[in-house]
C-alpha cells in the first residue's frame, strides 16, 4: 500500500509514469479505501497505463478485462468447459457402465447419473475468466476493467453487481466470495455515458492531455533517447494540434511514436524535410494530416521569426 | 474539530445540490473518508479527495471548481481582506490593531447580554464565526427560496435580512455612546469609534461580494438552460449553423438512443441454453456421440443501419441537422453506412469516416458527391439506391430516411422503397415537416408512409427525443 500521496508520486515515477498531484492523490485514496476507480478521458492520456503501473508499483498481478461490443457474462466470468466435460465422459465410459450396471429402467439410469453430475460441473471443469479469476484468486490483484464505455448497459449492470460484493453464484458450485477485494480500476473514453449507479461506487477521476511540463517529463521517461530541444519542438506542436478540431486528437502515445521515429530517422529539429513522412505516427486521418502540416508551417514560421527577432537582438546588444 | 469538519462537508455537499451537482448520501460519506485520510493541511489533496468523491460527471467540473473556492476559501478570504483593509485605512501596526480590538472587546464584556452575536463577531473580527454566520444565512435562502427571483440585489437584501444587519444598524448608536462614555483617552476614543464604522461597512462590502458570486453562476446556469430549452424547441428549418452546433452533445447522445431503437430485443441469456436438436443433428457425424454440443446463445443483434439522407438547397438547415444525426451514428457504430441524395444518391460513409462533423459536412454539402443544386427527385433515389445497393440491406437493417417526402412531382417511385423495405428488417422515416402538410402540393409522403414501418415527424430536437423513446418503446 502507499504511504502518503508522494509515495505514489514516486513509485509511480519508477515505473516509468509521470503522475501529476491529482491524480496520485485519487490513487492513495482508492488503494487506502479499497474503492473503484473510475478513470475517463480522451484515449491515449494513460488510462490502461496507470492500471499497469499500480499492479507493479504495488507488486500484485494484474488481471485484465477488455470490454467490447456483445461482451457477455461468459466472456468475463466464467464458462464451462464443455469439451473437456464430453472428453472425460467418453473415456470414462467403462466406469459409467459400471455405474449403471444393475439399473433396469431408463429412468433409474438417468437418477443414477444424476447422483453422480457434481463430478462434472465442479471447479476442475470450469474456465474461469478475468472477474472469476480476480475473485477466486489467492493473492490480492489489480483488477482493470479497460474501456467499459464499450460494453452494453446490460453487462455494466452485471458489473455493478459483481462490484457491490464481489461474490458470484456459480449454480452448480454455489457462491464464491473474495477471499481479497480486488484493487479496480475501470477506464472509459467516453463514448456513453456511464449509469449513476456505478459511478457512484466510484471514486471518479478526469484525466484530461497534460501540459507542456508533464508531457515533456514523460517523453523523458519512456523515450529517453529523445533530444531535448526535439522533445520541445513536438510537445509545443502537439499541444497546438490539440487546440484544432481534428477528428483524432493525438494522445501521449502518439507524442510518444512521432518522437520516437523521429529520434530513428535521426531528425534532428522539425524544419528538416522528411518530417511530412512521419505525420502517420501522429494524426491518423486524411484531413487531420492537412490541417497537421498547416500548422506545422505556421508554428515553423513563427519559430523563424522569433529566431530573426533574437538574433537582431543579439547584433544590437 | 472533527464533527466540524463533518459538518462542513455536508453543508458543502447541499451547495453542490443547490446548484444541481448531484452528491449522494453515500459520496458525502466518501468525501468525508477521503479528507480524513488526506488530512486538512494540504489544500491541493483536499481539492482532490472532494472532486474525486463528488463529482462524476465531466460536465459539472468547473461549477465544483469555483463553489470549491468560494466554500473553502472565498468567504473566509473576503472577510480576512475586508479585516486587513480596516487596518490599512486606520493606519495602525499590527500590535496596535489588536489593541484596539482587544479594549473594544473589554468595553463589549461590560455590556453582557445587550448586544447581537453578530456585533460581538464584527467587532471582535472573529472571521470564522463570521463566515459561518454568513453561510447559515445563505443555506437557509437556498432553503426557503430554491431559485432566487431578483437575482444577486434580491439575494442581498435577504442576506442582510436574515443574519441581523438591521439590528446591527441599531446597535451601532449604542456601541458608539458606549465607547464615548468609556475612560479612554480622547484618540483611542476616535480609533475605535472609526474602527466600528468601517466595520460595519466591510460587512456590506463581504455580503455583497458574496451574494455576487453566487448569484452570478446561478444566472449564468439559469440563462443557460433556458437557451438550450429554446433551441430543442426551434424549428429546425430556422436554426443557424451556430445553434446546430451548440446542439452537438445532444444529437450525438439522441445518436446513441436511435442506434439501440435499429437492435432486435431479444432477452439475453448469455450463458447460453442446450439446444438439443442443434446438439443431436451435430452428433450425427459421430455415430450419435454427442461429442460436440449446442448451445443458443442469442445475444442482442447488432444493428446495421443505412441512413438515407435528403440535402437537396430547399431543406438545407434541416439536412445540416440530419446530416450531424448521420455522422454521429456512424461515428459510434462501424456497421453504418450513409448515403445522401438530391436527383442523384452517393455514399458518403468513408468521407464521414476519414473527416471531423465540419469536414463531413462540407464534403456532403460541397457538391462533390452528388449534385446538390438539382431538385430532390426521392423517387430516382429510391431507385438507384434499390438497383446498386441492394447488397447493403439484409434482413438485419434498420433503413433510415431522412427527408420531407417533396418530390417536384416526378414519378415517385413508391415501388423500389417497397422493395427495399422487403430485403431490410424495418424501413424509418424521420420527416421534419408537420403532419399536416404531408399529400400536400409535392409530397408524396402519404404514399412513402405506406412503404415504412414507423414514420414519425420531426420538426424540433424535442419531437426527435420523443419518437426516439417512442422507438425504444416499441
Ligand atoms: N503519465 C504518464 N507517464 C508515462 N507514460 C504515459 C503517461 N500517460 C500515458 N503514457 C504513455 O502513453 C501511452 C498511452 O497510454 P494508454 O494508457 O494506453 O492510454 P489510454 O488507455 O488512456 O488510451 C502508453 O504508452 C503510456 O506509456
Ligand atoms: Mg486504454
Amino acid at each position: 500500500m502507499f504511504a502518503s500521496i508522494d509515495d505514489v508520486v514516486t513509485r509511480f515515477a519508477a515505473h516509468g509514469y509521470i503522475a501529476n498531484r491529482r491524480l496520485a492523490t485519487v490513487v492513495y485514496l482508492a488503494t487506502g479505501l479499497r474503492k473503484p476507480v473510475l478513470v475517463e478521458g480522451p484515449a491515449g492520456v494513460g488510462k490502461t497505463e496507470l492500471a499497469k503501473v499500480l499492479a507493479q508499483a504495488l507488486e500484485l498481478p494484474l488481471i485484465r478485462l477488455q470490454c467490447y461490443e456483445g461482451l457477455d457474462e461468459g466472456k468475463a466470468l466464467y464458462e464451462w468447459e464443455y469439451a473437456k466435460q464430453l472428453l472425460y465422459t467418453q473415456i470414462l465410459k467403462d466406469k459409467i457402465g459400471d455405474v449403471l450396471r444393475d439399473t433396469r429402467t431408463l429412468a433409474g439410469a438417468v437418477e443414477r447419473i444424476a447422483r453422480e453430475d457434481a463430478v462434472f460441473f465442479s471447479e476442475r471443469f470450469i474456465l474461469p475468466r478475468p472477474l472469476l479469476k480476480a475473485i477466486s484468486s489467492e493473492h490480492p490483484t489489480v483488477l482493470l476493467v479497460d474501456e467499459i464505455d464499450k460494453a452494453d448497459q446490460e453487462f455494466e449492470a452485471f458489473l455493478l453487481e459483481v462490484l457491490s460484493d464481489f461474490q458470484v453464484t456459480v449454480p452448480e458450485l454455489g457462491t464464491l466470495k473474495a477471499k481479497h477485494v480486488p484493487f479496480v480500476v475501470l477506464t472509459s473514453n467516453n463514448a456513453r455515458e456511464l449509469s449513476d449507479a456505478l459511478k457512484r461506487r466510484c471514486l471518479h477521476l478526469y484525466v484530461d492531455y497534460p501540459d507542456k511540463q508533464q508531457e515533456l517529463a514523460i517523453i523523458g521517461a519512456k523515450a529517453p533517447e529523445a533530444r531535448r530541444e526535439l522533445a520541445e519542438e513536438v510537445v509545443n506542436v502537439v499541444q497546438s494540434l490539440r487546440k484544432l478540431d481534428l477528428k483524432k486528437t493525438p494522445g501521449i502515445s502518439e507524442t510518444l511514436d512521432w518522437i520516437k521515429a523521429l529520434t530513428l530517422l535521426n531528425i534532428e529539429s522539425l524544419d528538416h524535410e522528411m518530417v511530412n513522412e512521419t505525420f502517420d505516427a501522429i494524426v491518423k486521418y486524411e484531413g487531420d494530416v492537412r490541417k497537421a502540416q498547416e500548422e506545422l508551417k505556421e508554428y515553423l514560421r513563427r519559430a523563424r521569426v522569433r529566431r530573426a527577432d533574437g538574433s537582431d537582438r543579439d547584433l544590437l546588444n | 474539530m472533527r464533527a466540524g469538519m463533518d459538518e462542513k462537508l455536508i453543508e458543502f455537499a447541499a451547495l453542490l445540490r443547490d446548484n444541481g451537482i448531484r452528491v449522494s448520501l453515500a459520496e458525502t460519506l466518501d468525501a468525508v473518508d477521503a479528507c480524513r485520510r488526506v488530512g486538512l493541511a494540504d489544500r491541493a489533496a483536499v481539492y482532490a479527495a472532494l472532486r474525486c468523491t463528488m463529482v462524476k460527471r465531466a460536465a459539472d467540473g468547473e461549477a465544483f471548481d469555483r463553489l470549491f473556492a468560494l466554500f473553502f476559501s472565498g468567504l473566509g478570504e473576503v472577510i480576512k481582506q475586508a479585516s486587513q483593509a480596516v487596518q490599512r485605512e486606520l493606519a495602525l501596526s499590527e500590535r496596535e490593531f489588536q489593541e484596539l480590538i482587544d479594549q473594544l472587546a473589554q468595553l463589549l464584556a461590560a455590556h453582557e447580554g445587550e448586544l447581537s452575536p453578530l456585533a460581538r463577531e464584527l467587532l471582535a473580527a472573529d472571521s470564522a464565526r463570521l463566515e459561518r454566520r454568513i453561510r447559515d444565512a445563505a443555506r437557509e435562502i437556498r432553503r426557503l427560496f430554491p431559485a432566487p427571483a431578483g437575482g444577486q440585489y434580491r439575494l442581498r437584501l435577504k442576506l442582510a435580512e436574515l443574519i441581523g444587519l438591521r439590528r446591527l444598524e441599531r446597535e451601532l448608536g449604542e456601541i458608539r455612546q458606549l465607547v464615548e462614555e468609556s475612560g479612554y483617552d480622547p484618540l483611542a476614543r476616535a480609533r475605535m469609534g472609526q474602527y466600528v464604522e468601517r466595520r460595519f461597512n466591510a460587512l456590506e462590502t463581504i455580503l455583497q461580494r458574496y451574494a455576487g458570486g453566487e448569484t452570478g453562476q446561478d444566472a449564468r446556469r439559469e440563462r443557460e438552460a433556458r437557451e438550450q430549452q429554446t433551441l430543442r424547441e426551434k424549428n429546425l428549418y430556422y436554426m443557424s449553423e451556430q445553434e446546430l452546433d451548440r446542439i452537438k452533445g445532444a444529437v450525438a447522445h439522441l445518436a446513441q438512443r436511435l442506434k439501440s431503437a435499429a437492435s432486435v430485443r431479444r432477452r439475453i441469456t448469455s450463458r447460453g441454453r442446450f439446444d438439443a436438436k442443434k446438439t443431436l443433428r451435430r452428433s450425427l457425424r459421430w455415430g450419435g456421440v454427442p461429442f460436440v454440443l449446442r448451445f443458443d446463445k442469442r445475444k442482442k443483434d447488432k444493428p446495421q443501419i443505412v441512413v438515407l439522407c435528403d440535402v437537396s438547397d430547399s431543406v438545407r438547415n434541416v439536412a445540416r441537422f440530419m446530416l450531424q444525426l448521420m455522422y454521429s451514428l456512424q461515428d459510434l457504430y462501424w456497421r453504418v453506412r450513409s448515403f445522401i441524395f438530391v436527383a442523384e444518391l452517393g455514399e458518403v460513409t468513408s468521407h464521414f469516416r476519414e473527416n471531423d462533423v465540419g469536414g463531413a459536412l462540407e464534403l456532403a454539402l460541397n457538391g462533390a458527391v452528388i449534385n446538390v443544386y438539382a431538385h430532390s427527385n426521392f423517387g430516382r433515389a429510391f431507385r438507384i439506391f434499390a438497383e446498386d445497393y441492394a447488397g447493403a440491406v439484409n434482413k438485419k437493417t434498420t433503413v433510415l430516411v431522412l427527408g420531407d417526402g417533396r418530390n417536384n412531382y416526378n414519378l415517385p417511385g413508391d415501388q423500389f422503397l417497397g422493395a427495399i423495405r422487403r430485403r431490410a428488417k424495418q424501413v424509418l422515416w424521420l420527416n421534419p415537416e408537420g403532419r399536416a402538410t404531408w399529400g400536400f402540393g409535392d409530397s408524396e409522403m402519404a404514399r412513402y408512409a405506406l412503404q415504412c414501418d414507423v414514420v414519425e415527424e420531426c420538426r424540433n430536437l424535442n419531437q426527435l427525443y420523443r419518437v426516439v423513446d417512442r422507438l425504444l418503446a416499441r
